[in-house]
Order: structure tokens, then sequence, then C-alpha cells
């Protein structure tokens, strides 16, 4: 087989791959930004929390980072009620969202930064899990577990989440709330009600997404900021509100970097996603699949 | 099992802006009453203080749901349209970026309404089979009338009792208004409804109107107890009639 070919076909792969860690990353960001109208630019903070529980409970009580996020996903969406509880008073039901809300946002991210940093300190910190290390060879190409085992954990939370959104009242009422929350109110549900059980999701998606990430990747507690602009463009070029184009985004995104790093360099990979973003919008403004 | 609705001695406005003066109203069970005026008289706060949206300064509103009696003022809109009280507003408030499908689903929001979803959904769609061509269109790229439709079959939803209906007309061409009071007259007998209806045509309104009142500066100016009243009525001929 030729070498450069097999050379591509690894990089597809791994592209996918990332591009399903992108989504547990962005999912977040697409139901806050996308379906709430909530620039929640702290979500990668709250990434980083969820990335410490997992070490935490890896190296201190020896579990699998997976089974501690998932044990935490109850403690992420009563924070996340919370933070929008706060920020429901404080902002949203002045009208000061927009400016407000951002220094708010920007501010817990700082906050959750330098809690992580007084807590577990600047050096880089990684899990165990029998799924580190080791590849499955599938003939020409190489999947490492690593990877392929996040990947499988992302897709099992966008879909169940979109199924949630699209099947249940609830999830209905969730892709409604940004367009007319007198109407929703004329359907008998309270919106702040609906909002806050969104941001709790939303919040939640964090405890997965930090597993993830600390899996695939040692983490510092700043490392989030590195997936600010990326995420928010995966959200943007997906279509606001739409998750089958966030996760169409996030794939693309993810194939198009890993193409970029092997041919001609890392350094130019965020370049191109960007890109990639600007040719879009160009195009097609409301996003790949925005309504 | 009837519903019916009453207000006493109204008032209410916008921070000191008074819109309603002393405004007294009801809508026996079973009936369609019409309400009656020009733009600026104050039919759409009314609709908005029996819902909720806008809270009465003085006076009481009382509705009674399948025989048991609840005092509105105080409540949240949630909770009124829990009650079994729908809205259709003025604008119609659709979801524009939803499509017809999941604009319905979510008028059954209310619990009452979701163990009797799949009949009702069978009712809009026999009622309108426009609404059933359209299922997955997005209900912002619709038609003026097909929207008005959307909006009237999204409140029976609900599983209603009452209904109330904010100026259905508006916007709609001459032939589609007259469909639209029509489709009205055969929810309401189809749901069996009590309806209260803001309207500004006057001949449309009164075609199927059991009764209706004439509001005239935040005041019921008339109130007619026939159809026919309102039809002889002075009032009435100078406002809508030009005689």
């Amino acid at each position: 087989m030729d070498a450069s070919l097999d050379l591509l076909l690894n990089a597809v792969i791994s592209g996918l791959l990332l591009g399903g860690f992108y989504a547990a990353v962005s999912i977040g960001v697409a139901i806050s930004f996308g379906m709430l109208d909530i620039v929640n630019i702290a979500h990668p903070g709250f990434i980083l929390l969820g990335s410490y529980v997992a070490y935490f409970a890896n190296t201190v009580l020896g579990m699998d980072p997976i089974l501690a996020a998932v044990i935490a996903l109850p403690a992420f969406y009563a924070l996340g009620a919370l933070v929008y509880q706060i920020y429901y008073i404080a902002f949203e039901r002045r009208q000061d969202q927009s400016l407000g809300g951002l220094s708010f946002f920007f501010g817990l991210l700082f906050i959750t930064e330098v809690g992580l940093v007084l807590i577990f300190g600047v050096d880089y910190r990684l899990v165990q899990a029998r799924y580190i290390g080791p590849s499955l060879n599938l003939g020409w190409v190489e999947l490492p577990l690593r990877l392929f085992v996040p990947f499988l954990v992302s897709m099992v939370m966008v879909v169940g989440l979109q199924l949630f959104l699209s099947r249940s009242f609830l999830g209905r009422a969730i892709e409604a709330v940004a367009q007319d929350q007198l109407a929703l109110r004329l359907m008998a549900a309270n919106p702040t009600r609906i909002k806050r059980v969104a941001f709790g999701l939303s919040f939640a998606t964090a405890a997965i997404a930090g597993a993830i990430l600390i899996i695939i990747q040692p983490v510092e507690p700043s490392i989030g900021r590195e997936y600010i602009g990326r995420v928010f463009a995966i959200c943007v070029l997906g279509g606001l509100g739409s998750f089958s184009g966030m996760v169409i985004a996030a794939v693309t995104l993810g194939v198009v970097e890993s193409l970029t790093a092997t041919f001609f360099g890392p350094s130019w990979a965020p370049a191109v996603s960007f890109g990639v973003l600007l040719v879009t919008l160009a195009v097609r403004p409301s996003g790949i699949l925005g309504r | 099992m009837a519903s019916s609705l009453t207000l006493a001695n109204v008032d209410a406005g916008y921070g000191a802006v008074r819109v309603l003066e002393d405004v007294s109203l009801t809508v026996g069970a079973g009936e369609t009453v019409a309400l009656l005026g020009t733009n600026g008289n104050g039919k759409s706060t009314l609709m908005k203080s029996i819902m909720g949206i806008v809270r009465p300064s003085a006076g009481r509103i009382t509705a009674t749901i399948d025989d048991a009696t609840h005092e509105l003022v105080g409540r949240s809109t949630e909770e009124i349209v829990d009650l079994g009280i729908a809205f259709v507003p003025e604008g119609r408030r659709l979801f524009p970026k939803q499509t017809v499908t999941e604009n319905l689903l979510l008028g059954a929001y209310r619990p009452t309404a979701r163990s009797a979803i799949a009949r009702n959904l069978d009712f809009c769609f026999e009622t309108f089979p426009r609404l059933k061509e359209r299922a997955r269109q997005l209900a912002g790229s619709m038609s003026g009338g097909e929207q008005q439709m959307l909006a009237l079959a999204r409140a029976l939803m609900s599983s209603p009792r009452i209904l109330l209906i904010d100026e259905p007309s508006v916007g709609l061409a001459p032939l589609l208004v007259s469909r639209t009071i029509d489709k009205i007259k055969e929810l309401k007998e189809g749901f069996n409804l009590t309806v209260l209806m803001a309207e500004q045509n006057f001949t449309q309104a009164v075609r199927i109107a059991d009764r209706g009142y004439v509001i005239v500066h935040g005041r019921i100016a008339f109130e007619g107890e026939s159809a026919e009243a309102l039809n002889n009525n002075e009032l009435i001929r100078e406002f809508y009639l030009g005689a």
C-alpha cells in the first residue's frame, strides 16, 4: 500500500475521532448559546472543572474517569441551574444580559481557572485507564482507543440529548424558548424554569467533556482557553440551535485540522479551521443546518 | 360540564396610563361572545388582563372551568393556561423556526392535554387539511392565513374549555377572514368551547356571535343581547357602518 494514502487514511480517521471530541466540548455551548441566547464563554472553564473531577476520582479513588463523570452529572446539573438562577436574577430579568452577562461569564471563567490552580497547581495532570495506550489494528488503520472511547461516549451523549430535545415536551420547549417567551407561557410553560433546566443540562455536559479531555491529553487549568474560539466556531458553522449541524461542523473541523497537521504542519491547523468558518459564513450565513 | 368567564369592575392599564375602566363582562357557558371596537379602545388589554399578561389594578376576574370557579387576578399566565383557558394573541406569536408539527406539539405542553394529543392532532389536521400538508414546514415560512390556522390549532392542542381570540382577521384577505370566522365556529362546536373573540370586523364577528359588547375608550359602551340587537345599534352604525 502506498505510504501517502496510508497517511491520508490515518489522518482522516484521527480527524473523525477528534471531531467526536470537539462535539462533546461544543454541545454545551450549542445549548446555551445556540438555543438559550446565553453567551456562556465560561464553558471551557467548566469543562476543565470536569477534567479535574475525573482526575481527582481517578488518582485518589482509582475510579474510571468516564464513570466519575457520569456520577458527577447530577452535581454539575445542579451547579448549572444555580449559575443560571444567579444570571437570571442579576442580568436577564433586568434586560442587561448582553454586556453584563458577558462579563459575568468571563468572571466565572477566571474564578474557575484560579480555583483550579489554587487546588491542583499549574502542572499538567493526566489519568490512568485501561483504554489509554492500546490501539485497535484494523489492517490499514490504527484506531487509538484513547481517542475511540471518547468518540463513542461523545456520540452517545449527543444522540441522547438530541432524542431528549426532539421527543420530550420539555425538550421541545427548550428548542422554542429563545424564539418567543410569551408564546411559551401561553403553552402553559414557565420560560425561566425551561431555561434553568436547559442550562443545567448544558453545564452537565461539561462533566463528560472534561473527562474526555483529560483522557485525550494531559490538562492544566487554563488549557480550556484554547478551545473557546474553536467551540464558538463549531456552533456557528453548524447553525445555531442544530445539534446535527454542530456534529457535522465538529467532524469537518476535526478532519480538516488533522489533514492540515499531517501534510502542512500543526501550526497551520487553526488558520485552516477558521478559514473554513469564514468561507461558510460568506456562502451560508445561517450555518450548515441552521434554520 | 360548564365553563364560563366573568369580569367585574376591572380597571387596568400600563404604568400611569389607564386603559380599561370599570369593565364588567360575562361569557356564559357554551357562548360565543364578540368584543367589538376599533383600534386603541382596549380590546387587547382586556384579553391580556384575563390572561395575566397585564395585571388589573382593580376588579375581579373569575373563570368557571368544568364547574370549578377560580380567581384569575394574581395568577401567572402559565397557571391560567393550565386551568384550561387558551389564548390566540394578536400577531399569532407562533414559533417561527419550529415546524408546524413542533408548534402543535408545544401547544399540548399542558399536562392535562398530553393524554389527548393523538385525538386533538387528528381533529386539527381534519379541520385544517393545509396544516397536515405542511406538517414539516417551518411556521415562519407560511402565509398569513396558514399562520392564523396554525395559531388556532395550536391553542386547541391544549384541550381548553375557554378560548380567547384576539383579532383573528387582522392582516388576512377578505375571503380568508370569512373562512377563518367559519373555522372558529366549527372548532367551537367540535370542542364544545366557550369563546370570547375580540374583533374589528363587525359584520364577520356578528355572523357567529351569540352576543356582543362594544368597547369605546376602555369602557363598555353597549351590550348587545343578540346579534340582531348589535346590528340595530346606533353606536355600531356610527362606528362601523358609517351611517
